[in-house]
């Protein structure tokens, strides 16, 4: 009997409580929909609790204000010491030393062991916000630097390398006077250049060349480096633009303390972005030409010469492939937009080096042509992958900032 | 096994049979005495509820790469009343469509206040939103305003669509800001003792004049020196930060719908079309917690619709309103064909003007029409959803649109003109794609011996009228949910003769389920389901199901 009680309570309990149940009840009259509606909102006010951000939201968030107040100091820097060093990961330290004015404290090292150690200060808003400072101090270090002679004609097999150490310090000062498309560049800086025994697998370039044959070869110089620009820049943004264009000439001065290697460098330098199809596609086209002038009874420095070779001018070429007093460059690039953070290029690079300006023309140009992948935000290109082909090879190019 | 074993299992079986059976349309009635439900009820103390914002970067990213791949539950709004509409709430209060609105109405919008004295500016800090420039500063009077002016490519565009869209907004159910176009003349600013501005350290700093000159130099400026400027009032109440999309707010007692299946919000798909809201994301939000009958509550606010018509972020957006600044299907495409897989944006003919920006109503169609970002209220849009609120859209007329348009003040006639023109054609685009697409029957009124009922695509002139409308009558056991057949009748109008057979005695409920016949419209053919119950007075409609989940004789248990 008491086995027969407990079997059937569950059941019984079960039907009674269901039947009894206010939910089961069939009278409607005293009911309403507000009411059941207050009931869920009473039992709601039992479990309030604060909104708790998401790992994923708390951490996306911290970068966002990263970005915006710089609430977090260390950042990443990819910027090497000197062409062709190769990928050349780093950190930097930026400390906000009043509104606006930052300094940044930054090296890297390549996977060449190219290595970079500076300082920079910059004050973003002089003079009503017409200026920019950027004063920089620190030293660099390049191990292999390539050199494969003078002249366009050279090759591959020319090649050589030398290594130098320097320390450096400058300021520059960007004005637009008008706050509109006039640009004014001013600045100096102070270079010495020490070179050392490379690492590379090339030769030395002193047991190659004299310093008969080859100027600046064997000599430690320091110099005095100053520059002025004037420009038209138009661009939406120097580090992205698929509209507008920059016309500008730079003039700089190279002064050697000890007046052997002093010399004069004009670059002149066109870009112009044609968009298309709501800039959707944009042919975008740069040009460079640099000319130097050695100072009376100086030379240029083989160092210092205009080069042309590397990731953002001549891609399909190693970096400083090509090297002289004068020096060509033209570039097309077809850009397109595939999303809003992301677009493809096909183009075109070609360029030359000579002795004198009259050699520089559009006969023998050293070309080559690829295809590249770019990340960006509205202001500036996050990564750039391209691919170039030339006669002496295909290259991967990765970048953090624009080709041009 | 023994006998006593096998009665108790018998006792269990049958119990678990009787719960079974005993039909779960039973536990409540399908219609309460206060159905239809006309207000949302708040009944709990809000006062706990405490500030949380959203990043714009998080929400950016959440909504590209996660929102954009959620699959719609296909779930029924949650928060619309028996008769498929939505109830008055902190969040929506039903205007065009429910009430008559003369044009004053619409013209004033939002506004319960007096307008700004601009004689006086005084700054106390920087505008905390929205991407054009701005400042908040107290007027003549002392109140607090939050300004926003044009930027200098679009004269009379930026602050034009403020003052439209908070119109449009209002008149279509939102809260919005009391805003007024008025004057800024820098020879009457000062700048307060008190006033800061957030730096890019972090630090709030003393309010300069170069921070003012630095956003008078970005905006457009009147030929006498002063500028233009939109005003909005400082919105009562404690600020707690944007509302979201999805889920409730777990600090609110009175949120209990999850944001995605409220109909007003899956609805913004639709006004956002119409409207072209491009930036609809929640730091365009705002609840704030405000006191009502003794205790407080949390209202909701669309709080920034200034990226509306033509207005974009920045002057060469061309593709707002057709893509989503990221969209998986057209990156492959357009990473495949070198960009030659053109969209429509890439070609459309806007109208050029620059106090209109980019804003076209040709080549529109609003099921494709993307905002920056997708929502998950945005993508849980059903067709019943969309019906809703194209009825509203539809209750605009050219005068209604003409009179809001003109609250703009635009000084280039030829743009106002234009600005009414598209917003006709959207509108029109609206109602042609979202009417016919269910079951149109609307209004259904039952009199002692006559249906009548109404068909909004036809009315609104999208559609051919069917060839005949049919209708199921049953009687409807509120308690059960069961129906009885009474009779099968049709017509070629929208006036049907009702049965002799139904029911007199008060209290009793009547199911008529109309569909249509002989169209083009396969969704006409699926029955829409009123429910009458006889009252003193005749019969009232407490229930109508458009596009319903569930088999009718099941209770629902949505509200």
């Amino acid at each position: 009997m008491r086995n027969f009680k407990l079997s059937l309570m569950p059941p019984v309990i079960l039907l009674v409580g269901v039947l009894a149940s206010p939910v089961f009840a069939q009278s409607t009259d005293n009911e309403s929909r507000a009411a059941s509606m207050e009931q869920e909102q009473a039992m709601k006010s039992t479990t309030l609790r604060p909104y708790v951000r998401s790992p994923l939201e708390r951490a996306v968030t911290r970068f966002e204000n990263t970005l915006l107040y710089g609430a977090t100091k260390w950042h990443a820097f990819f910027e090497g010491s000197y062409d062709g060093g190769g990928f050349a990961p780093g950190v930097g330290y930026v400390q906000r030393v009043s509104a606006y004015n930052t300094v940044d404290v930054r090296g890297s090292q390549s996977i060449k062991r190219y290595s970079l150690a500076e300082a920079e200060f910059i004050a973003p808003r002089l003079l009503h916000r017409r200026a920019e400072l950027s004063v920089v101090g620190g030293w660099k270090d390049a191990t292999q630097v390539g050199f494969y002679g003078l002249g366009a004609s050279t090759s591959t097999s020319d090649r050589a390398d030398f290594a130098f150490e320097q320390p450096f310090a400058g300021a520059r000062l960007k004005l637009r006077p008008t706050r509109r498309m006039l640009t004014l560049v001013g600045g100096a800086d102070v270079a010495r250049w020490s070179f050392k025994t490379p690492t590379g697998t090339a030769p030395a370039v002193d047991s190659l060349y004299t310093p008969a044959t080859l100027a600046g070869l064997g000599t430690t110089t320091t110099y005095v480096h100053s520059q002025a620009s004037v420009g038209f820049d138009w661009r939406g943004a120097p580090g992205y633009a698929r509209r507008g264009g920059l016309y500008a000439v730079t003039a700089h001065d190279y002064t050697d303390r000890d007046s052997r290697f002093g010399f004069r460098r004009l670059d002149y330098e066109v870009t112009q972005h044609f968009p298309i199809f709501r800039e959707s596609w944009a042919i975008s086209v740069h040009s460079l030409a640099s000319t130097t002038f050695a100072k009376n009874g100086q030379q240029v420095p083989f160092y210092l010469t205009p080069s042309l070779g590397g990731g953002s001018d001549l891609r399909g070429y190693s970096s400083g492939r090509f090297r002289d007093r004068n020096s060509l460059l033209l570039q097309g690039e077809w850009r397109i937009m595939v999303n809003r953070f992301f677009d493809t290029a096909v183009f075109y690079d070609a360029g030359t080096v000579a002795r004198r300006v009259s050699e520089l023309d559009l006969t023998g140009l050293k070309h080559d042509y690829g295809f590249g992948a770019r990340f960006h935000t509205p202001f500036a290109t996050v990564l750039r992958v391209d691919v170039a082909r030339s006669s002496e090879g295909t290259t991967l190019v990765f970048g953090t900032s624009a080709a041009f | 096994m023994s006998s006593k074993r096998l009665i108790a299992i018998s006792l269990a079986v049958a119990t678990a049979v009787l719960v079974s059976e005993v039909p779960t349309a039973t536990r409540t009635p399908r219609f309460f005495r206060d159905d239809p439900l006309g207000r949302e009820p708040a009944s709990q103390d809000a006062s706990g509820a405490a500030s949380s914002e959203i990043g714009d970067l998080y929400e950016m990213v959440y909504n590209l790469f996660a929102t954009s791949r959620y699959k719609a539950s296909g779930v029924r709004a949650q928060n619309i009343n028996t008769v498929d509409e939505v109830p008055d709430s902190h969040w929506f209060t039903n205007r065009i469509g429910a009430q008559a609105l003369t044009i004053d109405d619409l013209v004033r919008g939002p506004i319960v206040g007096d307008a700004p004295d601009p004689s006086r500016w005084t700054i106390f800090r920087e505008k905390t939103s929205g991407v054009h420039p701005g400042i908040t500063a107290k007027d003549a009077h002392g109140d607090t305003w939050f300004l926003q002016f044009d930027p200098k490519y679009y004269p009379d565009a930026a602050t034009a669509s403020v003052m439209m869209a908070t119109k449009f907004f209002w008149a279509l159910g939102y809260n919005q800001v009391e805003t007024f176009l008025t004057t800024f003349d820098p020879t009457r600013v000062e700048i307060g003792p008190d006033a800061t501005v957030r730096r890019p350290n972090g630090r709030r700093t003393p309010f300069t004049h170069d921070d003012l000159n630095a956003i008078l130099e970005r905006v457009a400026r009147r030929p006498d020196g002063t500028y233009r400027v939109v005003a909005g009032r400082l919105l009562p109440g404690k600020v707690l930060g944007n509302f979201r999309y999805e889920g409730t707010r777990p600090d609110d007692p009175n949120d209990v719908v999850p944001h995605e299946h409220r109909r007003e919000l899956r609805a913004l798909r639709v006004f956002g079309a119409w409207t072209n809201l491009t930036d609809l994301k929640s730091a365009n939000t705002l609840d704030t917690l405000v006191s009502e009958n003794g205790g407080a509550v949390v209202k909701h606010w669309l709080q920034d619709v200034g990226s509306t018509f033509g207005m974009n972020n920045d002057l060469r957006e061309w593709d707002l309103g057709w893509e989503h600044f990221y969209q998986r299907g057209t990156t492959l495409k357009r990473l495949a064909s070198f960009g030659f897989t053109l969209g429509p944006w890439q070609t459309v003919d806007y109208v050029e003007k620059p106090s209109i920006g980019k804003f076209e109503g040709v080549r529109f169609d609003p099921r494709a029409w993307r905002p920056q970002t997708p929502t998950t209220a945005y993508m849980e849009l059903r067709d019943d959803d969309a019906f809703w609120a194209a009825r509203r859209v539809g209750a605009f007329n050219r005068d209604m649109i003409a009179a809001i348009v003109h609250t703009g003040q635009f000084s280039d006639s030829s743009a106002e003109r234009a600005l009414v023109d598209i917003m006709l054609k959207r509108r029109d685009k609206i109602l042609q794609a979202y009417l016919p697409a269910v079951n149109p029957i609307v209004s259904p009124r039952l009199c002692e011996s006559e249906l009548f009922f109404d068909n909004a695509a036809v009315d609104a002139d999208v559609a051919q009228a069917p060839r005949r409308y049919t209708a199921a009558w049953f009687e409807f056991d509120n308690a059960t949910g069961a129906l009885r057949p009474l009779a099968e009748t049709s017509s070629a109008t929208t006036v049907m003769r009702a049965p002799t057979v139904l029911p007199t005695e008060m209290g009793s409920f009547v199911s008529v389920q109309i569909a249509a016949d002989g169209t083009d419209y396969e969704s006409w053919r699926r029955p829409i389901r009123a429910y009458f119950r006889r009252q003193i007075d005749g019969w009232k409609l407490v229930g109508l199901d458009r596009l319903p989940e569930e088999p009718a004789t099941l209770v629902a248990s949505r509200r």
